[in-house]
């Protein structure tokens, strides 16, 4: 037969395509459990760690063990914008753009112990993802961290070391003088070379020198997130 | 018939050695750059260049007597990118965590120079077992200078190789810092351009003018 006629090329093209792309099917939906629960399981283990259990997971940790804290752990519910509980909904029930928000509740047997939410927000190249988690008073940063993100190794890429998110601990979101919600910002440098007043140290954290987008990036994030919890976290203040 | 001939052994030493894809076609530089920082994704990314590289040549060489020659290119790439997506969806599965480090750096094994450029200069020419064995080397030849400047990155960029602590706290202790241009691309760039000073010194290779 020639080679070079059109029945044929087209013909060989057609063949080529169908296994090709019966290959794939076949590969993509018999790994496609064993993904999902991959990317279920990071993000579980993103949240255990934002939200600093009291007896933390060693490095040993199944995945069964992950699990299992998990489920015993932590409660998600789904908030919508005004703040209220969506009773019956879960995390697979949000779709993009319909405003409801995930809420991660650590509880031990006293009752809450943290709040743990994503967060996502722009740095200098790529966009951020990470879990925020605050204290039961809703004040209190308990930690951050940043499962995602592409920026420069060595300069905004310490948005994902310990050194960087360890700063948090401990900081504070809500200014109890005026009352009103005071997210903790990245400042340029070292927040005792920068911020005069003592008081308001609480309210700052060091920044990662030669990345000032990165940081700035981060306490934009902060303010946006924290904004939409804002309805939810101020009826717990109240409480 | 031998499963691997003389001819074959010589392929592979000249792959790894005189025509090295990376130092000497200067292809591949990209990824190069890229996944060095840790041996870890280096070792991982040279894993799955090799099988894409072996097995896409195999593939091609089976059916080069059948490729009409004016789809001939499209044809390659239809099996490469195949193979290339395989790679990705087991990483996916099987080894999550390094392939989230790797992110899109396997599915650009696709435009890889190197495997394009011995599916259409070996596999198109040669039988299936000389053309897994070309593609081995050549796979060979890369991961061998993956690993010459994933080590060095590494060991003094962040102290450690394979993720295990190699530089002592003493060091650090008298005051020793790791070097920030190592987890820096170009720092990858000087190193290959350290390699191709090193091997062009001995094998005496010089550009045509």
């Amino acid at each position: 037969m020639d080679k070079n006629a059109a029945k044929y090329i087209f013909g060989f093209a057609l063949i080529v395509c169908l296994i090709c792309s019966f290959i794939l099917t076949f590969v993509s939906q018999s790994l496609k459990t064993k993904q999902q629960l991959n990317v279920a399981l990071d993000k579980k283990k993103n949240i255990l760690k934002v939200v600093s259990l009291r007896e933390p997971l060693g490095d040993g940790a199944t995945i069964d063990d992950i699990l299992n804290t998990y489920d015993e752990k932590i409660e998600e519910i789904i908030l919508n914008t005004d703040g209220q509980v969506l009773e019956g909904k879960t995390v697979e029930d949000i779709e993009e753009g319909d405003g409801s928000l995930p809420l991660y509740v650590y509880k031990e047997n006293s009752g809450a112990v943290a709040y743990a939410f994503p967060v996502v927000g722009q740095g200098l190249w790529s966009t951020m993802y990470g879990y925020f988690s605050i204290e039961p008073d809703a004040m209190t940063v308990r930690g951050i961290t940043f499962y995602e993100h592409g920026e420069t190794p060595g300069l905004g890429a310490e948005i994902e070391k310990d050194w960087f998110q360890e700063n948090f601990v401990g900081k504070k979101i809500w200014d109890l003088k005026k009352n009103e919600l005071r997210p903790v910002s990245v400042v340029k440098g070292f927040v005792d070379n920068v911020v005069a007043n003592e008081g308001d140290k609480q309210y700052y954290v060091d920044g990662i020198s030669g990345a000032t987008i990165t940081s700035k990036g981060v306490t934009e994030m902060l303010v946006d997130e924290l904004d939409k919890y804002e309805p939810y976290f101020s009826k717990i203040r109240q409480k | 018939m031998a499963v691997i001939t003389k001819q074959d052994r010589k392929n592979i030493k000249d792959a790894m050695l005189d025509s090295n894809p990376v130092t000497l076609q200067v292809l591949g530089i990209c990824s190069a750059l890229a996944v060095t920082v840790q041996l870890k994704t280096a070792l991982v990314m040279c894993l799955a260049l090799t099988a894409v590289l072996a097995l896409s040549n195999v593939v091609i060489s089976i059916i080069r007597n059948h490729i009409p020659d004016s789809i001939r290119v499209i044809v390659q790439l239809s099996v490469i990118a195949t193979l290339v997506i395989l790679a990705d969806q087991l990483l996916k599965a099987y080894m999550f965590d390094v392939s989230k480090q790797l992110s899109v750096f396997v599915g650009l094994i696709i435009t890889n120079c190197i495997v394009m450029g011995r599916a259409e200069a070996f596999a198109m020419a040669n039988g299936p077992l000389p053309s897994f064995w070309d593609g081995l080397g050549n796979g060979l030849g890369y991961s061998a200078v993956l690993i010459l400047i994933a080590v060095p990155r590494e060991l003094f960029g962040s102290g450690t190789l394979l993720g295990y602590k190699i530089i002592p706290q003493a060091f650090y202790d008298m005051g020793y810092v790791d070097c920030g241009m190592m987890v820096l691309a170009p720092s990858a760039l000087f190193l290959i351009g350290g390699i191709i000073w090193v091997q062009r010194f001995f094998s005496g290779y010089t550009e045509e003018a």
